[in-house]
């Protein structure tokens, strides 16, 4: 028993070398992507379409987070990196740089849609309707004093009622996204910094302390009215209808599944419904991407196959499959000038 | 040799008093040096099997042992006596360097098996211990069947060619142990499963089996019924014809009854070697005669 | 010591022993009821994951009368003939009235979008069919399964729902001409995932799962009882040992993710395996269960009586005799025990495998070590984040199997200790 145990070991390294060996030989038949769980939903979607429409293999997508995806994306150009990576924001420059420095040289930029955010409560309690700059005094570490004056103290509001007197007189309790995730930075940028620029002192800073004016802008409180919510937006929608008080923070695709539990407020004047998005009227809307290894197009079996079907219109088109699943497609103009770039593979280039 | 002088010299301090009295003398007594402490009698013979010289053993700093030299005669049984805790075990777990598996315990000295210092680096323990077998103070069989218990050392030194050799030495080992009438029809269950007087008759079997040529025998006897008793004090008899045996005992009548040299250890001294008869007819020193009389210990 | 009163010793032990019953008593009820309380709990976790992921195992299946018309076919090609069409056509057959554009597109909707596939694999696998008339059984969208199990209410209003008022009608009629049924879900345990909660299933992870686990114990078990052994029995005990000693009990309580940063960092890019490959993932495993299998093992190890040893070691035994043939043995129920333990921890994780690629979407449903793989726990958390409704009763479900899993591993455990147990 002893002895086989140890035959088994051995004979297991052996043969987890030779096989780790094989792959590094051989490439891969598959593609590779990775990136933002925002996408993974629309990806999947695509990448299932075309695993069971094409003589391919049905592609792997990991979610990494947006992040996490430029990195393994960037890490270098050879076939054991992946093929595509999908963002819920734009590259950044030091991510571009990145890629450059590490031999990813041509990147095709494919923007794919948008995703709204919304803020949204129970169908128990009223639709509320907000500005931008009721969401950044309600939320935000520090406001201006109430008294006048230009200066900032520790948010004192806390029912919406002494935030905006239209508001129903209830307790400003929010869940939403921790920092970690890329709805969260959205939502910072979109809705709280939109409403921090519309309180003039604090913009006029952004001239003259551009790194006060941010921290100011897009530092959530930590006081227990904003509430941690984790990752799984799932779980924000039961506690809304378990609790009709809370608001919660995630996106359009959850509301849109649970139309009959949850309502989404109305942000600046404008419902969070499938057409505003769409006509860019809701304002906390962000566009999502995908970016591509052009070097990998032609050597990773299926990659032209797979970019012709996400930019096909039965995909991310107004009555494509992706727009079922909660994509907002963009203006048709838009996906035709995209689809383009994509099918020449038009490198991205960035400057600083 | 055998001289009153190399009594210790504290000697005719200590038993004077109750018992509390010679404890506090022997721990004060404890402190004299080394080469005042002789071993009364004839500690050697002419045809040794096993020589011993300056054995001292240690069990991290407790000093176990004290500088014991002593012979054991070629198909002689040596029985060792002595008060509990006085180190008869541990002298007797250095002759087949059981000792080694002791943490920490330290052996030093020279032990000699037919002239070969088994202590020695060359020296293999695993022939060793199959020429030196051992039987131990409390019973230990393994928890597999009565028949694996027996047939285990035959079977790792491949002593039995065949299935039919190996019974045969398993049942004339447990016939010798006085074991067999009792377990004859249930070989094949656990030895563990057995009483604690048939468990030691089972280890004794198992220890004989290989057919060591020196055995070792710590309180063979001390959980069993007189009739077990006297199989076991007959199988000692007969091994003594053609092996070299070792006993620790308790039992004052069995030492007189299967040996033929007695020691007697006090304090990890070994005090007075002799004679069987020698020693419990006429014992020289005062603690000897306080421990064979029942005075002590 | 007595002063005074006389006291008999049986009057004070009486005394005293009033006393000594309530406090066994008391501990007896303190254990009762800590044991009652966690039964409690599990029962709660059961029946809530239960009552949320039963109806999973059943899927609304609409039943079709498909017309496989010779003059769609191309014989030479028959992967590229429109399928769709053929379940676009029954559909519109039953419903001769529906007319326009979008009320045909929300008619053809309530049968999965998966429907032609399973016709095209149909014919591929009997081209006899083609030209002949069948009624199948095809997958209901995963609206139509949440509006039959009652997840989707009727009387919220029509903007509210993602079911029209007029797919409910015609979800009625079928269900009135007995054309649709929930059946049993054999899908959710022959597919691999899916993007559609109605073709989703959980074969990939579980197979996933099974070569990740297989690939752990069959490093972690010999190399950790090695391990145990060597420590136990041979390593000499001083400065170098104690560090390792320590070593080892500080790996057990480090995070998991830490061992998938290492796996990423040695297997991915030092060896170059590759990514989101069970192998890996059960290196990365084995890395973390070996502290648990090396401890449980030294504590077993410890635990053989010495006097077992002296015994083998008595009769010239050798040491690693001894060890095989008696210490082993008798320390083999606790070391499988650890090993066990270790495998349902390795079962249940996945921030590990996040690092070396394993938290990904993967519709083949792996057949080697190196194919790209999920595992369970993952897979339930990919589901868990998804917006569709209906992967929540798939994420129940999934947890019911992992569990599943869990309860028939430590049954096992049970059951080979009481089978070695029972050898002595
Ligand atoms: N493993 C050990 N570690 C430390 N001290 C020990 C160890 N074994 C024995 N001793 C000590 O060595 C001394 C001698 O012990 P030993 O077992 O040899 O006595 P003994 O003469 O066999 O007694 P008994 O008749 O009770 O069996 C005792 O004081 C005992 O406490
Ligand atoms: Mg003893």
């Amino acid at each position: 028993m002893w002895k086989k145990g140890v035959t088994l070991a051995t004979a297991a390294i052996i043969f987890a070398s030779a096989a780790a060996n094989v792959s590094a030989a051989s490439g891969r038949d598959y593609i590779s992507i990775v990136g933002s769980s925002t996408v993974y939903p629309f990806a999947t979607t695509v990448a299932e379409q075309f695993g069971k429409t094409s003589k391919f293999k049905t592609p792997k997508i990991e979610s990494t987070g947006s992040g996490g995806g430029m990195k393994l994306f960037c890490a270098g150009s050879d076939i054991d990196t992946p093929d595509i990576t999908n963002a819920s924001r734009r590259i950044k420059y030091s991510e571009y740089e990145k890629c450059q420095k590490n031999g990813v040289t041509e990147i095709v930029e494919v923007k794919i849609g948008y995703d709204g955010i919304v803020l949204a409560n129970s169908k128990a309690a009223a639709q509320l309707s907000l500005g931008k700059k009721d969401i950044f005094l309600a939320l935000a570490k520090e406001v201006p004093d109430p008294k006048g004056g230009e200066k900032l103290i520790a948010n004192p509001y806390t029912t919406w009622k002494e935030v905006n007197p239209s508001l129903p007189d209830s307790k400003i309790e929010v869940l939403g996204p921790p920092p970690t995730s890329g709805t969260r930075d959205a939502f910072v940028e979109l809705a709280m910094e939109g409403g921090c620029q519309q309180i003039d002192w604090i913009k006029a800073r952004k001239e003259t302390d551009k790194k006060h004016f941010k921290s100011v802008c897009h530092t959530v409180r930590e006081d227990g009215a904003y509430i941690e919510a984790g990752e799984n937006d799932n779980l924000i929608v039961q506690k809304l209808e378990a609790n009709p008080k809370a608001i919660g923070i995630f996106g359009f695709s959850f509301l849109d599944q649970n139309g009959d539990k949850i309502q989404g407020s109305v942000v600046e004047g404008e419902e969070p419904t499938f057409e505003n998005i769409a006509a860019g009227n809701y304002p906390v809307s962000r566009p999502l991407y995908c970016y591509v290894k052009k070097n990998h197009v032609g050597v990773v079996p299926g990659m032209a196959e797979f970019l012709a079907e996400f930019s096909s219109e039965k995909a991310w088109g107004e009555e494509g499959y992706l727009a079922d699943k909660g994509l907002i497609p963009m203006p048709a103009k838009e996906r035709q000038q995209f689809a383009a770039d994509v099918a020449a593979l038009k490198p991205l280039l960035m400057a600083k | 040799m055998e001289s009153m002088s190399a009594v210790l010299k504290s000697g005719g301090a200590l038993f004077s008093g109750a018992e509390g009295v010679i404890q506090a003398q022997v721990r004060q007594e404890d402190k004299t040096p080394r080469e005042d402490r002789l071993t009364v009698g004839l500690p050697f013979v002419d045809d040794a099997r096993m020589t011993c010289r300056g054995v001292s053993v240690f069990y991290g700093e407790k000093h176990a042992i004290n500088n014991v030299s002593i012979d054991v005669g070629r198909n002689q049984v040596l029985a060792m006596i002595g008060p509990s805790g006085c180190g008869k075990s541990t002298f007797l777990r250095c002759l087949n360097r059981m000792n080694d598996t002791v943490e920490g315990c330290r052996v030093v000295g020279d032990i000699q098996l037919d002239n070969l210092n088994i202590y020695d680096r060359s020296v293999d323990v695993v022939p060793l211990r199959a020429q030196v077998g051992m039987v131990f103070q409390k019973p230990n069989p393994f928890p597999k069947s009565i028949y694996d218990n027996v047939a285990y050392g035959p079977k790792i030194h491949g002593l039995a060619s065949s299935r039919a050799e190996l019974d045969e030495v398993v049942e004339s080992s447990l016939k010798k142990a006085g074991l067999w009438n009792e377990v004859s029809d249930r070989l094949d269950q656990p030895g563990t499963g057995l009483s604690g007087g048939q468990q030691q008759r089972l280890c004794i079997a198992r220890a004989i089996a290989v057919r060591p040529e020196v055995i070792l025998m710590d309180e063979p006897c001390s959980a069993l019924d007189p009739i077990a008793t006297a199989t076991v004090e007959d199988l000692i008899s007969e091994l003594q014809e053609h092996y070299t045996i070792v006993i620790v005992t308790h039992n004052m009548q069995q030492a007189a009854r299967v040996s033929q040299r007695t020691a007697y250890f006090h304090l990890g001294d070994l005090i007075e070697v002799g004679s069987t008869d020698r020693i419990f007819t006429n014992p020289r020193h005062r603690l000897t005669e306080d421990y064979i009389t029942g005075r002590f210990g | 010591m007595l002063v005074g009163k006389k006291e008999s010793t049986m009057d004070r032990v009486n005394r005293g022993l009033a006393r000594r019953y309530r406090r066994e008593r008391w501990f007896r009820l303190f254990g009762l009821s800590a044991i009652v309380t966690s039964v409690c709990f599990i029962g709660l976790l059961f029946v809530s994951i239960g009552a949320n992921g039963w109806s999973a195992f059943q899927q609304t299946e609409i039943l079709l009368d498909i017309h496989f018309d010779t003059e769609q076919f191309d014989v030479d090609n028959l992967s590229t003939a429109n399928y769709g069409a053929l379940v676009k056509n029954s559909m519109q057959t039953l419903f001769p009235d529906v007319a326009g554009r979008s009320e045909k597109r929300e008619l053809s909707k309530l049968v999965s979008s998966g429907a032609p596939y399973i016709l095209q694999k149909m014919v591929m696998q009997d081209t006899g069919i083609i030209g002949s008339s069948q009624k199948i059984w095809l997958p209901a969208d995963d609206e139509v399964d949440m509006f039959q199990k009652g997840y989707i209410l009727r009387d919220v209003m029509e903007g509210d729902r993602r079911l029209s008022d007029k797919q409910i009608g015609w979800i009625d009629q079928l269900f009135a001409e007995g054309r649709l049924e929930k059946k049993f879900n054999s899908t959710f345990f022959t597919a691999g995932d899916s993007r559609e909660p109605e073709l989703a299933g959980i074969r990939g992870a579980v197979a996933g799962s099974l070569f990740t686990l297989a690939v752990t114990l069959v490093l972690s078990f010999p190399i950790g009882v090695a391990t145990a052994v060597y420590l136990e029995e041979f390593a000499p005990r001083n400065r170098w040992t104690d560090l390792v000693e320590v070593n080892i009990n500080n790996l057990a309580a480090v995070p998991s993710i830490v061992f998938g940063l290492l796996g990423l960092a040695v297997f991915l890019n030092v060896f170059g395996m590759p990514r989101s490959a069970p192998l890996v993932g059960g290196l990365v495993l084995t890395l973390m269960t070996l502290p648990t299998i090396i401890i449980a093992s030294r504590a077993s190890l410890k635990s053989v009586p010495p006097s077992i040893r002296e015994a083998a070691l008595g009769v010239g035994a050798s040491k690693m005799q001894a060890i095989t043939h008696h210490i082993l043995p008798l320390a083999m129920p606790g070391m499988m025990t650890g090993t066990i333990i270790g495998m349902a921890q390795a079962l249940g994780e996945t921030a590990p495998l996040l690092m070396i690629g394993m938290v990904a979407f993967i519709v083949d449903v792996p057949t080697a070590v190196t194919d790209p793989a999920t595992v369970l726990p993952v897979q339930i958390y990919l589901w868990a984040d998804s917006p569709e409704r209906a992967f929540v009763e798939r994420t129940s479900a999934a947890i019911m199997v992992l569990l599943a899993f869990l309860i028939s591993m430590n049954a096992m455990a049970v059951f080979l200790r009481r089978k070695f147990e029972r050898r002595w």
